[in-house]
């Protein structure tokens, strides 16, 4: 199915035309500062099912062992949306709270749990990783 | 006590004296959104009680009620730290995301739930609201 993520004025948007082959949820240092909340949630989708339009700055951070993530956020509002991780060569990464679908498919992974605040549960089963999910 | 955070790149800091009014979670469309997650984990301060240090924009928005709500972000990563509005001047609100993990307290209330994801477990000892919390009587 298509779905939409934009950020939140709307200028950049992705359009998806596939169900994600992975969601998850990261409790990582970077992700929870890049979405100021406890975790990051994101949803991977092969690169030929995602196509972006508008404009985006790309902030590159390090990522583990030498690779490179590079982020795509709005310069007007400062919303980022998607990346590319080196890690999936073959996907883009999506922002599941840009789709604001409260019905988007369940992370089935809760990754890099070192670093999670204590009171965050789960009500459904999901896979625990304390760092990175094992390759 | 001061408490420090920072964006994603570090470029953009922020600096909060003493405790926090309240430190809630937000599930509604336009914070899930901005965060790119599944709710907004904030906290409201007096706004003489915190600091920006650093570079940042502005994006600015109408709120649901009407007022001017202001986002003050990194122009480097494009993480929000910081936001306040028209409603209410004299207080400001942090993402409480951007700082160490234990440096803050549980949440102890969550608005907006018309909207939030089901699979979410929550601390259970929270005030509840399908939307946003009812004012002070």
């Amino acid at each position: 199915m298509t779905r939409t993520a934009h950020c939140c004025c709307g200028a950049l948007r992705v359009e998806v035309s596939a169900d994600p082959d992975i969601v998850g949820v990261c409790h990582c240092g970077e992700c929870q500062r890049r979405t100021g909340s406890v975790f990051g949630v994101v949803a991977f989708f092969k690169k030929e099912h995602v196509r972006a339009e508008g404009p985006s700055n790309i902030y590159v951070r390090d990522g583990q062992e030498g690779r490179k993530v590079r982020m795509h956020f709005c310069p007007t509002c400062g919303t980022t949306v998607f990346w590319e991780a080196d890690l999936r060569p073959d996907h883009i990464g999506v922002a599941v709270g840009a789709f604001h679908d409260a019905n988007f498919p369940r992370p089935t992974g809760s990754v890099w749990e070192a670093s999670k605040h204590g009171w965050v549960v789960f009500a459904h089963d999901v896979a625990h990783f304390p760092t990175g999910r094992p390759t | 006590m001061e408490r420090t955070g920072q964006c994603h790149c570090g470029s953009l800091r922020i600096i909060a004296t003493g405790e926090p009014d309240r430190v809630y979670l937000c599930h509604c469309k336009a914070c899930q959104r901005r965060t790119g997650t599944a709710f907004h984990f904030g906290a409201t301060y007096p706004k003489e009680r915190v600091r920006l240090d650093g570079g940042r924009k502005i994006y600015e928005r109408d709120a649901d009620s009407g007022y001017r709500i202001r986002f003050h972000f990194c122009p480097n990563c494009g993480s929000t730290l910081y936001w306040e509005g028209d409603r209410n001047p004299a207080v400001c609100g942090v993402a409480v995301g951007a700082f160490d993990t234990s440096a803050f307290p549980p949440p102890s209330d969550s608005i907006w739930e018309e909207s939030m994801h089901s699979w979410l477990g929550l601390p259970p000892r929270m005030d509840h609201h399908r939307q946003g919390r009812p004012p002070a009587t």
